[in-house]
Formats: structure tokens, sequence, C-alpha cells
């Protein structure tokens, strides 16, 4: 089979996942470039979806993410699945209130590796996931500060302000800095 | 850092194993105790954090390619290349064709040293010293070529950057690369021989099912290693791997030794893939033209998630561009994310103690990229 050929048939097969998708999904699916396929949900509907995927081959949750937009005011939180049936990645997004994020935990699902997503998700952004068992802190020692990832967090300032002298002449130059 | 949440009533008392242990790399796990019996494991990250996420938002795309090779000491230009296809895609940039097989070639040799050293921490940690020697030392004619190519022996400081590669091969480097070939070979048979004592290290320990493995989110050789083929070099194809071929290695047992039987295999498998691509190196630009010089990020708008499969598994990047110089956010998935927490709590729970260390590194683990 020529490589036009193959290309032409994965695209009718995509099609057909794309429609079958949106139909058992019960959701538009997005289509961003080959084997890249993506969703937008309410946050309620998380832990139903994924279960949803997760019947329909979308079996390889390969990990989550938080993007903070902070003019927003809103946090995004993104779900990357891969199915090793389909060979599509499946991204789930879904946008939750930055001043009060919380959202179910789908740790029912994937067990351990969720519960660990979930928990840097939760250190580095302050993101709250109900029914996770274990959110203890993950990378960061005894730390008492505002979730560090988050846009408005000014990590120079915290540096300049708790770690460096700005007497010692071997430390000053950080404060001549511009920003 | 993290805190035992719950201890188990049974353990007599707990320990560190790590972070400065020297079979263990710079990772922690406390270990409850009873007599010799491990009965809970507790992962504990953090040693190496650096926030690289973090700081990739404050700066640009040719500066985060320097910082990229960082996230994992032990394979930087796969790192380099997750990193440098992330910017293509999102800037839309068309890689000569040069460039990709040097991209190829580059990414395939850091694999072999990468398994190169995996065997020397298995052998260190069983306490065989001749292996972790004569390891070390064959990974080190990878390197010399490696700094012939790149300029660095083990950090490539970006040499695969945004839109194709930094420089051409000097002269005569395919041939460098061909002649390693046969000592590569050599390393490998020396590492599949079977001796008793080895088997009796790393046969039926630490055994996850298939069913496990695919829940846990294992990737790379752990997952084959469980007896799922899946790689996604063949199943989600970037560069020129799609018109290589190349078998993928798997093993149903899914104990250390398979795992690390797997590995050997695949190096196998990337001797391979270096000759074609050897074979098939067009001549022309290994940079995109549209380049000039360094990559005008305020023209990228959207967001991407890359996979690549790195010599530990599924490495990979989720950028977000909104037209600014730098990227507004960007999350590494390390391979060894999945493979260092949950699935090292699950598998050290109610083994000798003995055992931990073959568990431990038959997961082929890199603290930093559980950390970043």
């Amino acid at each position: 089979m020529s490589r036009k050929d193959k290309q032409n048939k994965n695209k009718s097969i995509e099609e057909k996942l794309i429609k079958d998708l949106s139909l058992k999904l019960d959701t538009t699916v997005h289509y961003q470039k080959e084997r890249r396929l993506w969703i937008s949900i309410n946050p309620d509907q998380i832990v139903e979806t994924c279960s949803k995927a997760y019947e329909l081959g979308f079996e390889h949750l390969s990990t989550i993410s938080v993007t903070d937009w902070l003019d927003e005011g809103k946090h995004e939180v993104t779900y990357h699945l891969w199915s090793y049936s389909h060979n599509h990645l499946l991204t789930i997004k879904t946008k939750i209130d930055r001043k009060k994020p919380i959202i179910s935990s789908i740790s029912s699902i994937w067990g351990g590796n969720a519960e660990t997503c979930e928990r840097e998700c939760h250190e580095l952004f302050g993101v709250k996931f109900e029914g996770n068992p274990n959110l203890t802190p993950l990378f960061l020692e005894d730390w008492e500060g505002p979730p560090p990832f988050l846009k408005d967090f000014n990590w120079r300032e915290f540096v300049k302000k708790d770690m460096y002298d700005q007497n010692n002449p071997r430390e000053k130059v950080y404060f001549e800095v511009k920003k | 850092m993290t805190k035992i949440k719950e201890h188990n009533v049974n353990s007599d008392f707990a320990m560190n194993f790590g972070p400065a242990h020297p079979g263990s790399g710079n990772f922690a796990i406390k270990v409850e105790m009873r007599g010799e019996r491990v009965l809970k494991a507790t992962a504990d990250p953090g040693y190496l954090h650096r926030g690289f996420e973090k700081m990739m938002e404050y700066r640009e795309p040719m500066q985060n390619a320097v910082m990229s090779d960082r996230v994992c000491v032990l394979e930087p230009l796969q790192w380099n290349l997750v990193h440098a296809e992330a910017v293509d895609y999102l800037m839309g940039y068309e890689i000569p064709d040069r460039a990709k097989h040097i991209r190829v070639i580059l990414a395939e040799l850091s694999r072999i040293q990468s398994h190169f050293i995996w065997y020397a921490v298995l052998s260190l940690g069983t306490g065989f010293m001749t292996g972790f020697n004569v390891a070390i030392g064959y990974r080190d004619y990878i390197l010399d070529v490696l700094n012939l190519i790149t300029g660095g022996r083990v950090y490539p400081a970006g040499y695969i950057c945004p839109g194709g590669v930094r420089k051409d091969f000097p002269e005569k480097a395919e041939n460098k690369i061909l002649e390693l070939l046969p000592k590569i070979d050599y390393m490998r048979k020396f590492m599949l021989k079977e001796n008793p004592a080895w088997l009796a290290r790393f046969k039926d320990v630490g055994i996850l099912t298939k069913r496990e493995a695919i829940k846990f989110g294992a990737t790379g050789p752990v997952l084959r290693g469980s007896g799922v083929a899946s790689d996604v070099r063949r199943d989600d194809p970037y560069e020129i791997y799609d018109e290589l071929e190349f078998e993928i290695p798997v093993m149903d047992e899914g104990d250390a030794y398979a795992r690390f039987n797997v590995g050997m295999q695949e190096i196998e498998e990337s001797m391979k893939i270096i000759t074609q691509a050897i074979d098939r190196i067009p001549k022309g630009e290994v940079k995109t033209p549209n380049l000039k010089p360094t990559v005008k990020f305020q023209q990228a708008k959207g967001e991407i998630y890359i996979r690549n499969e790195l010599s530990r598994g599924e490495g990979a990047f989720y950028m977000v561009a909104t037209g600014q110089k730098t990227p507004y956010r960007v999350k590494i998935r390390g391979p060894s994310f999945t493979h260092m927490i949950p699935i090292v709590e699950h598998l050290l729970t109610d083994v000798d103690y003995a055992d931990v260390p073959a568990i431990y590194w038959s997961l082929y683990q890199c603290p930093a990229d559980v950390d970043r």
C-alpha cells in the first residue's frame, strides 16, 4: 500500500472514530491534528466522561495538567488519555473557578496513577480533588506559601526576599537585575 | 517531600532507602519493615525538584532547548527532541529531511547509552561491580561520538533545537557512528549472558501484571515487559520512524528480568534504526530557513501535547502559547513519574529487603524526570 493510500485509509478510520466518540461521549469531539482529539466539558461531568472514555478504550492516563488563566479567573484542568486500541490521544479539558478550585477526583478509575498526578496538581496549583484519599505534599519540603506555579506568584520576588541578602557582595547582583 | 500518611501497624521500624544511598540515585523510598521484610513503601520524591515547568514560562524557546537537556541526565538528547517538536508544531516549522535523520540517529544513540547505564546500575545494585565498570566503559565510546557531534559529552546544550539541529555532522561523523556499532554489539552480547547469580536476583521478582501495568500508567520497557506491545515510535510516529523497519520486543512475564531483557533487545533494534538512517541520510540543510536567527515565538498560538518514546518510556511536553515571547504553560510528563511513585509503592509491598534494589532498578528510574 502506498503512503497516500495509507493516509486516506487512516483518515476514514479517524472520521469514523470521531463520529463514534461524539455520539457516545455526548459532546463535540474536535480534531486538532493527526491522532490528536480534544473535547471540552463541564467540571461536574469529569468522572462520568473519564469512565466512559476508559470503557471506549482510552485506558492510558498519560498525565493531568493545570493551566492558570489569570485574566479569565479560571483554572483549566486537562486530562491526556491515550488509547492503545485506537492509537489516538484524547484531551479532556474543563474549566473551574480560580477562587474555588474544586473538582472531583478520577482516582476511582485510574487508582494510584491518577492519585499521584492529582497530588502534583494540588501541590503546585492548589486545585482540590474531591475524593482523592491522599493529597499530601509531593515535592516541596515544609512549604507554607501559596501554590508556587500560580501565575500571580512572583517567585523572583520571593527568592530575593527569603533567600538573598542585599548587603552580601556576592548576592547583591540579583537585586540589580531589571525585571 | 512526602511524609508517611498512615503507618503500617505491623511494622517494627521504618527507614529510608535513599536519597543519598549509593544504590538509590537521588530518590528516596521510606520502607516500613518487620525484620527483613518490607511491609510497605512510600516514595519520597523532591530531592531534585527544580521547577523546570515554571522556569520555562520565563524563558524563550532557544533557552528552553538548553534547559530541556537537564530534565534527565541520562537521556538528554531525547528530551531535546520532545521539546523541539513541541515548538516546531506551534511555530509551523517544516523540518528539513537531513535534520530529521540526524535527530533520529542521535536519539537512538542516546537510547543505547542510557540502556548501558541501566545495566550498570542493575549490576551496582546487586553487587556485580564488573558489570558496572564494563558498561560505563563502553558507554564512553558513545559519549565520544556525541562529543564530536554535539560538543558535549553528556549535555548537548540544546543541540536538537526548534527548527532542526544546531549544526551539521562534522566530517566523517557517519563513519565514526558505524565504527561504534561492533562495540555496541559486543556490549549487548556481554549484557545478555545469563549467569545463575543474575537470574537468581531478577527472575520472578517484582511481578507487574498486564492489567496493573496499564492501570498504573506504565510505559516503555516496563509496559512491554508486562506483555503490552506498545511503542510511541510505532503507534504515534514522529520524525522518520514510520519509514523505518524495526521490531518491538515484548515479554509476558512482567518480572524484573523481563523488563531488563526487553530493554537489552531494544539495543539491537536501535542499531538497526541507526544503520537504516545513515544509509538514507540525504544531503542538504539542517535548519528550517524560517529560523532567523531565533524563534519568534510571538507568532505561535495554540497548544500541543507531543509524545515521544524515550529510553524509559513515554515522555511528553504539553505546551500552551498565547502570542508572548515565552510559552504560557509547559507541562513535562516524565516516564519515571508513574514508575517511581505508584508502581514502586505497589511492587515493594511485602517483599524481602534484599529484593528492593533489584525491583527498584528494574523500573529503570531517573529521579530527575520524576521531580523535574
